[in-house]
């Protein structure tokens, strides 16, 4: 009975907290949802918290529930406090909506120009259906992103590659090489995204070597562009915010 | 050529000799590698050396090998059991506490009994078993909820349940492991150490249920030792024996590890003492639960470098002299030998990279290098990581080759200093009984591979790149501790491995891959590609004359012959 009524005061309390982040919430996140979600929230075992789509709901309430109770099959609960689930509530929906609120300096539309002419963004990258999956889709991006993190990605792409967009270069016995995206591995074979999209496959016997020290496919964009032309870029991405 | 067949004709008579089926008396459980058809106890037998004298599969035509059957477990959790085998009857536990019997030659269905477990219980790292004990006619089990379970091996009906602790209390008890038989006793471990426990090793009178004796494995007042600990902090000291250990019967003793002092990765509580007998093997008198010796790995450790690995009997000279020795694979990177008649410290030498010890003294004390604390803000130049260079993962020892199978973990991991809570500090923070392992939601690769996320544990920080982890069986020459050879994979690894006298070496990976390798160069002669994670060990048998090997890979038994 002493649980039942200390449950029910936790939903009390929970009810009447509402979320807070704090300079002390990244180390909490580290400790205890890194493991699963990434170490910034990007996923892996864990889904990719930066989507701001959450399976389980996204209210505040169903944040804090999910955070509090885990689920069943699937993810653990954490012990810790109440008004820790709350830090964690408010970091994990700011991984979701980085650029709201947010304002570019540039001109969205000459951005849209350059991102489908000129810079070839979309060879890579879709937004929605159109475009390639080497990268991530960007349909969303400007909800999720700062306006600092997509200039750096545009200026320094290897600052901060999602762990499955990274580069790999598959070097062959008969001397071909092969630069993808890793979509899978084992002790026997590794499959690739080749840079023209393309799925491949390779048995290990095959292979000289997996090489790994070139993180980014991206190119360095801050060498391509003019400075008014990565402000553009930026301001056009920055407006693509998914279909909230 | 000859001489295989003669000696597989003569196994075969063995076993046909010894095919009497139930009971399962003491003399056998005393000889078990007289029966290499049969798997009558968790490491196969008392040395633990999971190795069969069974050849049928052999470097010669293991790359024939395929798959027989599939048992369909249809679970979420890890399996993480050893099946045994008596006379053509395999019995397995399923999670969280189902034993199953099925036909060893099909994989069908004899019976199955199903325990239930509170909707809560307190085990840290999934909802887990390893496997059973069996004596008589009598399977044993431990459950989660801490209960030790005797069940008809012939109908699966359950004869008594007996219980250990109180599951809840001091924030949380469990029990995984597998019981091991020592005459008329049921030796039993518990879990726990992520939470304020007090660690104990039960023995149980096998044919009552009864409570015979129990090892406290943190000094009492007044027992030797008891000042290793600061204040009270004996008293949630955790120091857990949730493995299964070896027995002795020459001495009549048991060996049992024990695991990390309680909290984890903070001794601000616990002080500058060396927190006995964690992270140490315990030899205890088998009718008494005496302590007989001890030997402690990581003294007052702050890794959660648990030293419940399955000790290694082996009898052999060492320096002109013939010895009763126990090799040791500790979760702190280090390959140790020890003499099992007194615990004497003989050498201990690296298997994976490792930053935190300089060397040892004449004792075995390690000289600890600075900085290789955890901290607040998490320390990522820790080696070996948090889960160990080994872990509970069975090891395996083959009297031809004279050499140790150890699947090991060699990677980096970051390790952060954790706050103290005591009990349920907030009573509305759940306990870690609302934990549920993932399971199979692997992630995006499926396979809980080398990728993001793979791999056991929880709440640790993100793992490092992929490059700088990786799993490798390596064969060590357990009297020198010279690794003869590596086999590296691309996971650190969750599962053991076995050996046969047909020389191979089985095993299996994270992404699920199966593999049997060659016992003296490492070679890989065979693969099935599982696709799924493989948290257990191989085990062989016999099943009307012929040679099977079985591994749970997901939530399958896997079950592999020649024809």
């Amino acid at each position: 009975m002493r649980k039942l009524i200390g449950f029910s005061c936790a939903i009390a309390l929970a009810a009447a907290q509402t979320p807070a982040d704090g300079p002390s919430t990244a180390p909490l996140f580290s400790k205890n949802c890194a493991y699963c979600h990434g170490s910034r929230g990007e996923g892996g075992r864990g889904a990719d918290l930066t989507t701001g789509i959450y399976n389980h709901g996204g209210s505040d309430a169903d944040l804090f529930k999910t955070i509090r109770n885990g689920i069943p099959g699937a993810m653990p609960a954490v012990a810790i406090t109440d008004t820790e689930v709350w830090k964690l509530v408010a970091f994990v929906r700011k991984l979701g909506s980085a650029g709201i609120g947010e304002k570019a300096v540039g001109d969205a539309g000459a951005g849209k120009a350059i991102f489908e002419g000129k810079g070839h963004c979309a060879t890579c990258h879709s937004i929605g259906l159109i475009g390639g999956t080497v990268g991530p889709d960007l349909a969303d991006v400007g909800r999720r992103r700062s306006l600092a993190y997509l200039t750096e990605s545009l200026v320094r792409p290897e600052a901060d590659v999602p762990i499955r967009y990274r580069a790999v270069e598959v070097v062959l016995k008969n001397g071909g090489t092969v630069t993808g995206i890793r979509l899978n591995e084992d002790d026997i074979s590794i499959q690739l995204r080749d840079t023209s999209d393309n799925l491949r496959s390779f048995t290990k016997e095959n292979i000289q070597d997996i090489r790994h020290d070139k993180p980014a496919l991206m190119p360095v964009y801050g060498a391509i562009l003019s400075g008014k032309e990565l402000d553009d870029v930026v301001a056009y991405l920055n407006s693509l915010r998914g279909e909230q | 050529m000859k001489n295989r067949r003669a000696c597989v004709l003569a196994i075969t008579a063995s076993v046909l000799l010894h095919a009497q089926g139930l009971p399962v008396t003491n003399d056998r459980l005393l000889h078990a590698d007289k029966e290499p058809g049969n798997w009558l106890m968790y490491s196969g037998t008392y040395n633990s050396w999971r190795f069969s004298s069974l050849d049928q599969i052999n470097q010669g035509n293991v790359k024939n090998l395929h798959v027989k059957w599939l048992f369909q477990g249809r679970h979420n959790e890890k399996f993480e059991t050893t099946p045994l085998v008596v006379d053509g009857i395999m019995y397995l536990t399923r999670p969280e506490n189902d034993i199953y019997a099925l036909d060893a030659e099909t994989g069908r269905v004899v019976w199955v009994y199903s325990y239930r477990n509170p909707e809560r219980t307190y085990n840290c790292c999934g909802r887990v078993n390893r496997g059973l004990a069996i004596l008589g006619k009598t399977l044993y089990m431990n459950t989660l909820d801490m209960h030790l379970v005797a069940v008809d091996a012939k109908s699966g009906r359950e004869l008594w349940k007996t219980g250990i602790h109180d599951y809840a209390a001091d924030d949380g008890y469990a029990a995984t492991g597998a019981p091991l038989i020592v005459k008329d006793k049921v030796i039993v471990g518990m879990a726990g150490g992520e939470h304020p426990v007090s660690g104990f090793l039960d023995a149980y009178d096998a044919r009552t249920g009864k409570l015979a004796w129990r090892f406290h494995t943190i000094p009492q007042p007044g027992e030797a030792n008891f000042g290793t600990w600061a204040g009270d902090s004996w008293k949630t000291g955790g120091v857990t024996t949730w493995n299964t250990g070896s027995y002795d019967p020459d001495t009549n003793t048991v060996f049992w590890g024990t695991s990390n002092p309680w909290p984890d990765y903070n001794r601000d509580e616990r002080g500058p003492g060396d927190n006995l007998y964690s992270c140490s093997v315990v030899a205890l008198d088998a009718d008494t639960g005496k302590l007989k010796w001890h030997f402690q790995f990581t003294p007052s450790d702050t890794h959660d470098w648990d030293s419940t690995q399955v000790p290694v009997l082996i009898d052999a000279e060492l320096r002109g002299r013939p010895r009763k020795l126990m090799a040791w694979a500790n979760r702190n990177g280090f390959f140790y030998l020890l003499d099992r008649l007194n615990g004497e410290f003989q050498f201990a030498k690296p298997f994976v990279r490792q930053t935190w010890n300089k060397g040892f003294d004449d004792k075995g004390r390690p000289d600890i290098i600075p900085g290789n604390d955890p901290t607040p803000e998490g320390n990522d130049k820790i080696q070996p990581g948090v889960d160990g260079g080994a872990n509970w993962m069975p090891n395996s020892y083959s009297p031809i080759t004279r050499l140790m199978y150890v699947f090991a973990r060699d990677e980096r991991r970051m390790f952060t200093k954790n706050t103290i809570r005591h009990g349920n500090d907030d009573d509305t923070v759940p306990g870690p009984g609302a934990v549920r392992a993932p399971g199979n939601t692997n992630g995006m690769f499926g396979n809980g591979g080398n990728l993001p996320g793979g791999g056991g544990g929880r709440g640790r920080p993100a793992r490092f790149a992929p490059e700088e982890s990786w799993g490798k069986v390596i064969a060590v020459d357990p009297l020198t501790g010279t690794i003869r050879w590596e086999y590296r994979v691309l996971t650190p690894p969750w599962g053991g491995v076995t050996s046969t006298a047909g020389n191979l070496v089985f095993g299996g990976t994270q992404e699920g891959v199966i593999f049997a390798l060659d016992a003296r160069t490492g070679e890989r002669l065979w693969y099935f590609a599982g696709n799924d994670r493989v948290y257990a060990s191989p085990m062989t048998y016999l099943a009307n004359g012929k040679q099977y090997m079985s591994l749970a890979v997901g939530d399958v038994i896997a079950t592999f012959g020649l024809d």
